[in-house]
């Protein structure tokens, strides 16, 4: 039988390669004749840039990507978006057909969508000499620093500090007594575990503060909404402060206490820094929130990734702190919820992208909340 | 015959006894359930998926169904914000987003019967996809980002109240009364309910069948519209998520209240009940002290319930 198994091997390889070379006969003539004489060799210096996320439909990737665009702009290029919609299969094939394409020539930030699946993407990039740098998800044993420079970086985000501050600003609101409520995001997230994580663990600090429920709201603000009002008939005026996990639960709970006329009248603590909570902020209905500025972390990701294709540093040469580390988290209050608006909403901040580590908040630690 | 009664009489009234079961429960373990304040917040957050909920029914009426609630909810919620924020203020011409939401939603219902009708394509698969095209509208309308509807106007149908209950629980009950007059009072009504049990021969008693479909299509999105507009009114603001659940909760509520999938029993009335029992469900799990991920489990083994329970099994020789 061992004819059949040489046959078929022979027959893969041969339409592999008839496949590979017209795709590079077909692409070269393309680009040939849309870059002109001077083109191929201009196309052959300046990676591809390209971003991996999950949806534009979500302020948070929204938001990441603009500060990708921003960057790319800053190098006068394009940005090619691949949107992998939380599918696993999808960012992975979307990565190899560029990386085929551009045959290795890119510089890459992605979102792998599940953690295992960050390796296949990283390897996919080393295989084919682009570089490569990832946020949020990556399983914990795989490193930068174990993939030479082809592996750019790995940002992320730990909520837990940051929940604890916010937590904190909220019982001392409520004079470190009375009941308050907490309403999460979906039970597994990641951010969903480390936000209550870190009020639990302010509430050890205050005996006389009791946390009359907890309830998922799934990130969603009309579930928030409902959840609010119910909570509302269940505690009635016992509930003297609102743990909200995030912005947008925040504007369910918010116009909940408003059909009650009680907007303002509890103290609210949010989390993302998004636009509309600041405003939020500003009108004295919501204490504050906590923004990850996802504008300069996907700027940033995407520039470090560019920067080491066209050799302007060199990854391995830098420390791990330099290849792992978190992303900022910036408490916005009352008191600083207006300079935060006008420097950072209301006109599109301006970053240096070759300052790479300027915001940083340290390298990556591997703790257990 | 006491025994087919006593079927009858359960496949009947079996919403309605669990609708009433699970409010004893529930007013048992926190007697607040029973206050005016709750019944309130009930009816309030009931608003959006009764329409939903309705605008499905005249399709799973036909024996056909309906995926594109959320999409279309999106976009109408969307365009309403949007045309508001473009006149400023409500009470000036920023009314008139109402209708072009509402003209907004029988256009893509149209559009999705005629598809369906035409090219004669199943409802579900036409329906999902125009579902997922309109989320991509909302988004390239929205840019992504959450629009504002905070218009004080506007916001009335929730801010203002009579007798405990905001503006928008009556204009909501007044869409029931209206979805009720066509259901029983129209041809449109009848035919919906000849198609659904049974095509050909409501083709061959005379009834344009394609006509009634694209219509019941269009008028599901009308209603699908008016969902929109209570979801915004209630939470102050649209992003293009705004429909994000509530496929789920309004085809279930249409199931659970005993609406028949088969297509040809049922009504606005039994959805009404549906959509109470599933708000009285996910309020009562928090007003319990149950965490709200128990809910969609409940939630399921509940259609299952309802289903089985609807079913005559000895009528169907073939479960595809």
């Amino acid at each position: 039988m061992s004819f059949i198994k040489k046959f078929v091997e022979e027959s893969t390889l041969s339409r592999r390669k008839f496949l590979l070379n017209s795709a590079m006969g077909f692409g070269g003539v393309a680009a040939a004749a849309a870059l002109g004489p001077m083109g191929v060799a201009v196309a052959s210096t300046k990676p591809t840039l390209a971003w991996g996320y999950r949806t534009p439909d979500n302020p948070y990737w929204n938001s990441i990507v603009s500060g990708g665009e921003s960057f790319a702009r800053s190098v006068g290029q394009d940005l090619t978006h691949l949107i992998h919609g939380g599918n696993n299969e999808k960012i992975l094939a979307d990565v190899k057909a560029l990386l085929s394409k551009t045959g290795g020539n890119l510089a890459l930030a992605v979102d792998a969508n599940d953690s295992p699946n960050a390796r296949s993407i990283v390897e996919a990039c080393a295989d084919k000499g682009g570089f490569v740098s990832t946020i949020w998800n990556k399983t914990d044993d795989l490193h930068p620093w174990d993939y030479g420079d082809n592996y750019v970086c790995h940002i992320s985000w730990s909520d837990y500090q940051p929940a604890q501050d916010t937590a904190r600003l909220l019982l001392e609101a409520i004079g470190g007594k009375g009941g308050i409520v907490g309403i999460g995001g979906i039970a597994s997230n990641v951010p969903a575990i480390e936000r209550k994580a870190g009020l639990m663990k302010v509430l050890e600090e205050y005996p006389d503060v009791e946390l009359l429920d907890w309830q998922a709201a799934d990130w969603s603000t009309s579930k928030a909404n409902t959840v609010m009002s119910t909570m509302l008939t269940r505690f009635g005026d016992e509930i003297k402060g609102v743990f909200s996990s995030n912005d947008s639960m925040t504007l369910g709970i918010i116009e909940a206490l408003r059909a009650e006329g009680l907007a303002g009248e509890i103290p609210i603590v949010s989390y993302d820094g998004t636009a509309d909570v600041v405003k939020l902020v500003m009108a004295g209905e919501v204490l504050c929130t906590v923004s990850t500025n996802p504008y300069w972390a996907g700027g940033i990701a995407l520039s470090l990734a560019y920067h080491a294709a066209v050799g302007s540093f060199k990854p391995s040469d830098e420390p791990h702190a330099h290849r792992e580390f978190l992303g900022p988290a910036i408490m916005i209050t009352q008191q600083d919820a207006q300079a935060w608006y006008d420097n950072q909403i209301a006109q599109t901040p301006e970053y240096d992208w070759k300052d790479y580590w300027k915001y940083s908040s340290g390298q990556m630690t591997y703790d257990k909340v | 015959m006491s025994k087919v009664l006593s079927k009858e009489f359960l496949q009947r009234w079996a919403p309605l006894i669990v609708l009433f079961s699970l409010c004893i429960i529930v007013s048992i373990i926190n007697p607040n359930f029973l206050s005016v304040r709750n019944f309130a917040r009930l009816a309030t957050s009931s608003a959006a998926p009764l329409m939903l909920a309705i605008g499905v029914t005249f399709i799973i009426i036909m024996g056909s169904i309906d995926l594109s609630m959320e999409g279309v909810m999106a976009f109408c919620g969307a365009s309403l914000a949007v045309v508001m924020l473009q006149f400023n203020s409500f009470v000036e011409w920023g009314f008139l987003a109402i209708p072009v939401a509402i003209v907004f939603g029988v256009a893509i219902g149209f559009v999705n019967g005629l598809i369906h009708v035409k090219l004669k394509i199943p409802s579900f698969l036409v329906s999902l996809g125009i579902g997922f095209s309109c989320i991509g509208l909302t988004m390239v309308m929205t840019g992504g980002v959450r629009v504002s509807a905070s218009d004080k106007a506007f916001r009335l149908l929730l801010t203002e109240r009579f007798f405990g209950f905001p503006l928008m629980v009556y204009v909501a009950f007044a869409a029931l009364l209206l979805a009720y007059f066509i259901q029983k009072k129209t041809a449109l009504g009848r035919n919906l309910y000849a198609i659904g049990g049974g095509e050909e021969l409501a083709h061959a008693s005379g009834v344009k069948v394609e006509r009634v479909r694209i219509i019941a299509f269009a008028l599901a999105g009308a209603f699908y519209a008016l969902g929109a507009m209570f979801a915004v009114a209630q939470i102050g603001s649209v992003a293009s998520n705004l429909g994000t659940g509530f496929m789920f909760v309004s085809i279930t509520s249409v199931v659970v209240g005993g609406t028949a999938l088969m297509g040809g029993i049922g009504g606005v009335w039994q959805t009404l009940v549906g959509v109470l029992i599933v708000a009285v469900i996910s309020n009562g799990m928090v007003l319990v002290g149950l965490p709200t991920y128990i809910q969609e489990g409940v939630l399921g083994v509940l259609v299952i319930l309802a289903v089985a329970l609807a079913t005559n099994r000895k009528a169907i020789q073939l479960v595809k």
